[in-house]
Order: C-alpha cells, then structure tokens, then sequence
C-alpha cells in the first residue's frame, strides 16, 4: 500500500491539477473576502473578528470545494483509463481494488491539505485585521473545525468518488452532481432536526461549526458512515463484477 | 455558419450527459415545492418564480452547467483531435468559436425553458395565489432574457477552455466564476458579467431590492466589454496552436 501510495505522489507531482487545486482555493478565499466588504448597519463584515474564518468554510464548503476535491478524485481515478496505463499496472500485477483504495487516500490527503490552506490563508488575513483580537484558543477551535471539514467532507463526497471509479468515464456527472449536492446544503441547513441527516451539514455538525446537539452528532457521524458504506458497497461490487466477468470468460475460452 | 452549428449537434447527440444534465433545471422549481409546502402559507406566483427561476438557477445552477458544457465542447475536440482535422478543411477558427457559442445559448435556453415550464407547473401544484397569465408571461420572458444573456455572460469560460487543451483548469474557473459572479452581485455588479446579467434580469422583478444604482447600459458593457475580449483571447489561442 505504502509503494502504490508513494506512486500516487509521483504521479501528481508531474500533474498540475493540484496547483489548479490550490488556485481554486485561493480564488475562494479572496471572493470570501470581497463578501467581507460588504457593508451591513454601516459596518463591513470582515471588520468582525472570526467572521472571515467562519464564512471562508462554510461559502467554500457549500460552493466551491467539495466539487474541485470530486474533481480531483475522479481525476486520479480516470486518468489511468484515459492514459491506458490502467493495462500496464493490471500486467504487473497491481490489486484495482487496492489502487483504488490507494486513491482515495490520496483524495482524502489532499482534502485535508485544501482545507488546511484556506484555514492558513484565512488566518494570515485574520492576523493581519484582527490581531489583539485573536487567541490561541480561537486558532485551535478553528484549526480543528477545518481539519474536521477535510476529512468530513471526503467521506460525506465518497460515494460520488467510488460511483466516477466504478463508471470510469462520468467524471463530468461526478462533478454536476457533487456541486449540487454541495449547494443543496444550503437549503437542506434550515431543515431544523431533519438537517443532521444531510452528509454536508453533517460535516459542519462535527466539525463544530454548528452548535448541534449530541443527538444530531450521532445522527451526523451515522449519516457520513453511511456514505462510506456506500462507497465501500459500490467498489466492492464492482471488483466482484470484474472477477465475474473474468471468471467467465475464462470459463467459456476452456 | 449553419452547418457548422447542426455538427456541433450531431456532436451532441451521443453525449448522454449533455441531456442529463438539464435535470438541474428541476432543483429550485421543485425544491421550491418542499418549502413551501413545509411553510403552510399561501404564497403569490410571482414569489414563486423568484425562487424557482430568478434566484440561486441564474446566480450558480445555469452558470456552473454552462461552464461544464463549454469546457465539455473544447475538451472533446482536443480529446479526439479533431481540431487538427477541421484546421485541415480549412474551417474559420472565429466561425467554429461562434458555433461553439450557437450551442451554449441554444442550451442555455432550453435549460432556461425548461426551468419556466417546471416553475409554473409546481406553482400550479402547489396552488399559488395571483396565478395568471400575465405572470407565466412574465416568467417565460425573463427566463428568454437570463438564456440569452447567460451565454454571453459564460464567454470568458468558452474562452479559457479553448485556450487549454485539458478540462480541470477550465472547470476549476468555472465554478470560481459562478461563485465570483454571485458574492459581487453584493458589492459591485458591473463588474463581472454574471452579476451585472442579474442586475439587468432583476430590473422589473417586482419586490427585489439591489444594493447598488440600476444602470442598465453600464451591465450591457460590462458584458459586451469581456465577451469581446474573450472573443480575442480565444481566436488568438486557437491561432497560436497552430
């Protein structure tokens, strides 16, 4: 596992796609920022402590991120069908159901590292604005709530990650469908004790984000395990298809 | 021009994905149902249709669906290299760019067609007050006006996905894009094309409130100002590829 995941790294260090990752990144945190302008009772949002901290996550989440990590994901996953490189690595031979697995780790990894750069991005901007206002307390709740985000986040879009490596070619519905998905959190947010069910608010519930209750926590922590059983329930399935299959053939050249 | 434009649809016609994703055009309408139903309030048509077709559809739905078509329709040529063949025909880069641009608003429409026709059946299912005809009027005029403009309004991603030859920086700019077009629609419309189309489209909606001065020819340059140099940048891409 270790060998398919430093090829992984490999692989997407010759890619640009984690610069376009970061690019996205960025761009979000500045248009966060110009919202921070807009003025609300004659005072501008960003002048608030914390506010650009706490909008830069939820705006991100909700619009822009989860779809570039599904991008990001479903591209590992189908460039080796587009490349043809998927027939070398089976001739050698590599388990697809480990590279896969390989994929995701890395999907998750770089999950994590995006929230990690909107948290570091945030906090110089915050630094810079609301310096004595900062504590240590305040960094660490924050540097939680995104790291939490990371992680949630890929488990909440897992299934649409396995579904583009199951279907190989729809990394173009993955991404339609991660982005709506993601934007419906919106609303599915003011659903009041319904909302804990959704995989997106849930990842706000434990990160900490909203103030939920232990109920909804469980209810959160069941809906994203869910989502990974989901995933799990849709690579396996596809493995054992491809060995049917192969089985078969097989069978009907004897 | 027209023949260059019924390819792009022969093109389209095996792309299954093309057609599904005008199912976007469903989420507002129908989440719109949901809640208001759950609000247990009689609510007028027009109220409606703000939500269905003249909010959250113009500002990121049809924006973000857009931006993936434009990316899908440079993306494939480059994919099967077929540009290299149509260079051999010879075709106008400028033509085939225009073509490419027939087909975003022939989309555009359709999705915006679709989004009217769906509001007003789900205002009917849920029994909206003040439903007239004048109101569906309305709503399918505006949703002609947000189609058109829209299309105008994604040249800056048409532009960019020419440029490029894989599909993740022209999606990434896309989705920046729509959600750039949506946050400066607070602070300042014209300067962006998204934005200042819903400042155009927002003109006559009753009961909307703008945060900055309507100035109507200002959002027309605004957009005609990046269409045109979009325009440029793509034709001079296209050029520099060769």
């Amino acid at each position: 596992m270790r060998l398919l995941l430093w090829a992984e790294r490999q692989k997407l260090r010759r890619s640009k796609i984690v610069w376009i990752a970061v690019f996205a990144t960025v761009m979000a945190a500045v248009i966060v920022f110009a919202q921070g302008q807009f003025s609300y009772s004659g005072e501008k949002y960003i002048s608030g402590a914390e506010w650009f901290m706490t909008a830069a996550q939820s705006l991100g989440t909700f619009f822009v991120l989860p779809a570039v990590i599904a991008l990001l994901g479903g591209y590992m996953i189908c460039r080796e069908e587009q490349e043809d490189t998927l027939k070398s690595l089976k001739i050698i031979p590599i388990n697809e159901m480990r590279l896969t697995f390989a994929k995701m780790i890395m999907t998750l990894f770089y999950s994590v590292f995006i929230y990690l750069l909107l948290f570091i991005i945030t906090l110089l901007v915050e630094v810079a604005l609301h310096y004595e206002d900062l504590t240590f307390e305040i960094i660490g709740r924050f540097l939680k709530m995104y790291l939490l985000n990371g992680v949630c986040v890929f488990l909440a879009i897992s299934p649409i990650i396995a579904l583009t490596a199951r279907l190989k070619k729809s990394y173009w519905l993955s991404l339609v469908f991660t982005e709506i998905y993601s934007f419906a959190g919106l609303f599915a947010s003011t659903l009041g004790s319904l909302r804990a069910f959704y995989p997106i608010v849930a990842v706000f519930n434990l990160s900490g984000y909203y103030n939920a209750t232990p109920g909804e926590m469980v209810i959160s922590a069941a809906s994203l395990l869910a989502c990974v059983a989901a995933a799990s329930f849709i690579l396996i399935t596809d493995v054992v298809k491809k060995r049917i299959i192969t089985l078969h053939k097989i069978i009907s050249c004897e | 021009m027209v023949k260059l434009i019924h390819i792009e649809f022969l093109k389209l016609r095996r792309r299954k994905l093309v057609w599904l994703m005008l199912l976007a055009a469903l989420f507002m309408p129908v989440l719109g149902v949901f809640y208001f139903t759950d609000m247990g309030k009689v609510i007028e048509a027009m109220t409606f249709y703000k939500w269905a077709a003249f909010s959250y559809t113009q500002w990121i739905i049809l924006p973000v669906v857009l931006g993936i078509l434009c990316t899908m329709l440079m993306y494939e040529e480059n994919r099967n290299n077929t540009l290299a063949q149509l260079w051999i025909v010879p075709i106008s880069k400028l033509k085939l760019f225009i073509s490419k641009l027939a087909i975003i608003l022939i989309y555009s429409l359709c999705f915006m067609a679709i989004t009217a026709i769906i509001s007003l059946l789900c205002a009917v299912s849920i029994s909206c007050a003040k439903f007239s005809l004048d109101s569906s009027l309305f709503l399918f005029g505006k949703c002609l006006e947000v189609g058109i403009l829209a299309a105008f309004s994604m040249l800056p991603i048409l532009a960019v996905a020419t440029a490029g030859k894989g599909y993740i920086l022209p999606i990434c700019v896309a989705l920046i894009y729509a959600f750039l077009g949506f946050i400066l629609l607070m602070i300042n419309m014209y300067l962006h094309p998204l934005s200042s189309m819903s400042a155009i489209v927002s003109r006559d909606i009753p009961g909307v409130v703008l945060n900055q001065a309507l100035n109507i020819p200002v959002a027309f340059l605004c957009i005609a100002l990046w269409g045109v140099a979009s325009v440029i940048f793509a034709n001079t891409a296209l050029k520099a590829r060769m």
